[in-house]
């Protein structure tokens, strides 16, 4: 506790660094000099703010959990000017996580029609992306992009918060785009 | 195989069985000394199951109920604990296809309704006077002509739209609050619907089953090991306690011996998940509450547990650890050794913060009293895990039913009695410390030796098999049928979130105000997709 006043006192913010092992390979760092070498197109998208509606249709809540630990203060996601909109309204992209359900499919199109275009439609989770490992059946329809048009794809099962942490930032990339176009 | 059945129990159990069921007593099987099977007939099967479930001196706990369909027949199985005698009783009844019906076991066993409104979804099998209204199928789903779970049912139902109903009380000054499927936050779906007059509660209700895959159905036919995969799928947040349960099954089926390293390593690894979980459920309690410090402080604990999985196991929900026959490879003493440095770190903090929490007068202010759930009806309901406990019901599989080194490393149940959420809150507490200690124990008292047992023998053919864990959240049950040639003929799995689920509904119901919902809600933290499966 008093370790985190002082920190505060000193950075002026309450974030801790997580852990980290020593596999970094996919870690998320952007440096100061790469970034301003970035064309400027590239450097204006990732300095904007991505606002991500979670949308859950049919996933086995390990996706869920690791969107809510971006949010903890390990990984602090609204320091790249990301965060979780309630409403699909405010959004700039729907985070889909899991196969998509017969008792879901209306829903997800309906949240996919409120939300503005133009969107990203980002599927997290092997679920989404390619429906593994589950099968189709009465009540599981597959992967999500049988349905909506995915712009990126997060695979694993599930992804960690550092996979899909890069993942949004190449969101953020290809929203700049895509509003350009 | 019949043993002589009095070799289970010192004679009261069987010759009271005995007695009892007369003539109704078609056939019995012992499986291990603590497992008893008997076969029934339809008209007796549910007056049979009430008698048993009423026995005080049994102490009997529901834990499933579940149909399997046959060449000829349907059959239940109604499976039972009785802490008592430490034994899993199992009750048969063959139901017929042409009349497909049985006397209802929710008017005397009320927490079976909700297994007979699915079995009755999806087997088209009529509890007669029981509930009849869907659970599992949507509105949109054709009543009463196709059922998915039938062997030969292979058609797609077109979806359409049809809106959900809810009995709810009309009049002046009520209303509706509908919130879900899609909610605000990152949750799972589900449809609530709260009936309010301003800001008071008068009812609640909850349309689930939106993330319904038919796993159950997926499983058919397949080899076992796949079905290993697929339960590991059932949920993220406690996937180590579904794949464990999953594998005791197969194992109690086959007679496999675990070498004892493996039997500790596990235990370890279930500990970790409960502290993951509890975790993860006290950080949402203090977010509802309203506490977002104490949050963010417990979600910091709960990353640096996640971390420490994957330093073990090299996945942050120990996914693809567990295999028939103990484990896939072996984790070294060195890296227990530093998660337990972690783990010190973490009780340390976890010291602070449990003392800062339990002094906030504001944040106690929102959990003491809310979402109050009695003794009895929490009894009544069949709640489970730390649901139960904060009512002062004394369940815990580990202690009443023990498997693996629970069957020598003892286990003190915590529980509170104010069956609200500050008791469920101060459940998980306790459980935190303990399972810390716990760990701490097991890594000390690790034994060395193999970690596996090579397995590949085919499995009897149509015997039933259970496999039982204690989750985080509860207990949890896979029951298992095989097939020829190792292939699975029916699954059926029971989360604890299943029996959870109509405690938070009651629970929200009592003298709570609409802002009160989520930490009603969160104070159960249940999880969608192991109840929809």
């Amino acid at each position: 506790m008093l370790t985190l006043l002082k920190m505060w006192l000193k950075a002026g913010r309450l974030t801790q660094n997580a852990l980290e092992w020593s596999n970094s390979a996919n870690a998320v760092k952007i440096e100061r000099k790469q970034f301003l070498s970035l064309p400027f197109d590239e450097r204006k998208a990732l300095a904007q703010s991505l606002l991500i509606r979670h949308l859950d249709v049919g996933s086995n809540n390990a996706e869920e959990a690791e969107l809510v630990a971006l949010s903890s203060p390990c990984y602090d996601i609204s320091r790249f000017g990301i965060d979780f909109t309630a409403s699909p309204r405010h959004a700039d992209a729907l985070a889909i996580t899991g196969p998509v359900t017969r008792h879901l499919k209306i829903a997800m199109e309906r949240t996919y029609h409120a939300t503005p275009k133009p969107c990203l439609v980002i599927a997290i989770g092997d679920g989404a992306c390619y429906g593994e490992p589950y099968e189709n059946t009465y009540a599981c329809l597959g992967a999500v992009d049988q349905f909506l048009p995915v712009d990126v794809y997060i695979p694993g099962d599930p992804p960690s918060p550092r996979e899909i942490l890069s993942g949004l930032l190449e969101c953020k990339r290809l929203l700049g785009q895509k509003t350009l176009s | 195989m019949t043993i002589v059945p009095t070799q289970v129990e010192p004679g009261h159990l069987w010759e009271s069985l005995k007695h009892q069921f007369g003539a109704h007593l078609l056939r019995h099987d012992v499986r291990s000394p603590n497992q008893l099977m008997i076969w029934t007939d339809t008209a007796y099967f549910s007056e049979g199951a009430a008698w048993i479930y009423h026995q005080g001196s049994f102490e009997t706990q529901y834990l499933t109920l579940l149909a399997i369909e046959e060449e000829t027949h349907f059959s239940l199985y109604l499976i039972l604990l009785l802490k008592h005698y430490k034994t899993l009783l199992t009750l048969t009844c063959n139901v017929d296809k042409s009349t497909v019906r049985y006397r209802a076991l929710s008017p005397n066993i009320p927490a079976a309704e909700w297994h007979e409104r699915e079995i009755h979804d999806l087997f088209g099998i009529i509890p007669e006077g029981g509930n009849l209204q869907p659970l599992v199928l949507h509105r949109d789903w054709p009543r009463g002509e196709h059922f998915p779970m039938r062997r030969h049912f292979s058609e797609s139902i077109p979806i359409r739209e049809a809106p959900h109903r809810f009995e709810m009380p009309a009049g002046a000054g009520r209303h509706q609050v509908a919130v879900g499927p899609i909610h605000a936050g990152i949750i799972e779906p589900g449809h609530l619907r709260f009936c309010v007059t301003g800001e008071q509660i008068h009812r609640f209700d909850a349309q689930l089953f939106y993330t319904h895959k038919g796993i159950e159905k997926m499983a058919e036919g397949k080899p076992y090991p796949a079905v290993l995969t697929l339960a590991e799928q059932v949920c993220g947040l406690c996937a180590f306690s579904h794949s464990l349960a999953f594998c005791q099954a197969i194992e109690n089926l086959g007679g496999v011996n675990i070498p004892p390293r493996a039997l500790s390593i596990r235990a370890i690894l279930l500990e970790m998940e409960r502290l993951a979980s509890h975790l993860a459920d006290l950080s949402a309690i203090c977010s509802a509450g309203g506490f977002g410090f104490a949050s963010a402080r417990a979600a910091y604990f709960r990353e640096r547990i996640l971390q420490t999985n994957d330093h073990l196991v090299r996945h942050r929900f120990l996914r693809g650890l567990n295999q028939v026959g103990g484990l896939k490879q072996d984790i070294s003493n060195d890296a227990f050794r530093q998660a337990l440095e972690t783990l010190s770190d973490v009780q340390l903090q976890f010291a602070t913060w449990q003392a800062l929490l339990l002094s906030t007068d504001s944040f106690l202010d929102r959990v003491e009293g809310t979402g109050f759930i009695s003794h009895e009806d929490a009894g009544r309901l069949g709640l489970v895990g730390p649901a139960a406990r904060g009512s002062e019901v004394d369940v815990d599989l580990r202690r009443d039913f023990p498997y693996g080194v629970h069957t020598q490393l003892p286990v003190s149940v915590k529980r509170f009695d104010g069956g609200d959420a500050h008791a469920r809150m101060s459940v998980r507490i306790a459980e935190v410390d303990a399972s810390l200690s716990q760990i701490q124990i097991l890594i000390s008292e690790l034994p060395s030796g193999s970690i596996s047992v090579f397995y590949d023998a085919e499995l009897p053919p149509r015997q039933p098999a259970v496999g039982i864990v204690e989750s985080p959240k509860g207990s949890l049950i896979h029951w298992l049928m095989m097939e020829n040639h190792n292939q699975v003929f029916r699954w059926h799995v029971r989360s604890a979130s299943y029996m959870n689920w109509r405690g938070v509904v009651q629970a929200t119901m009592g003298n709570n105000i609409v802002p009160d919902g989520p930490l009603v809600n969160k104070s159960f933290n249940l999880c969608y997709a192991c109840v929809d499966r």
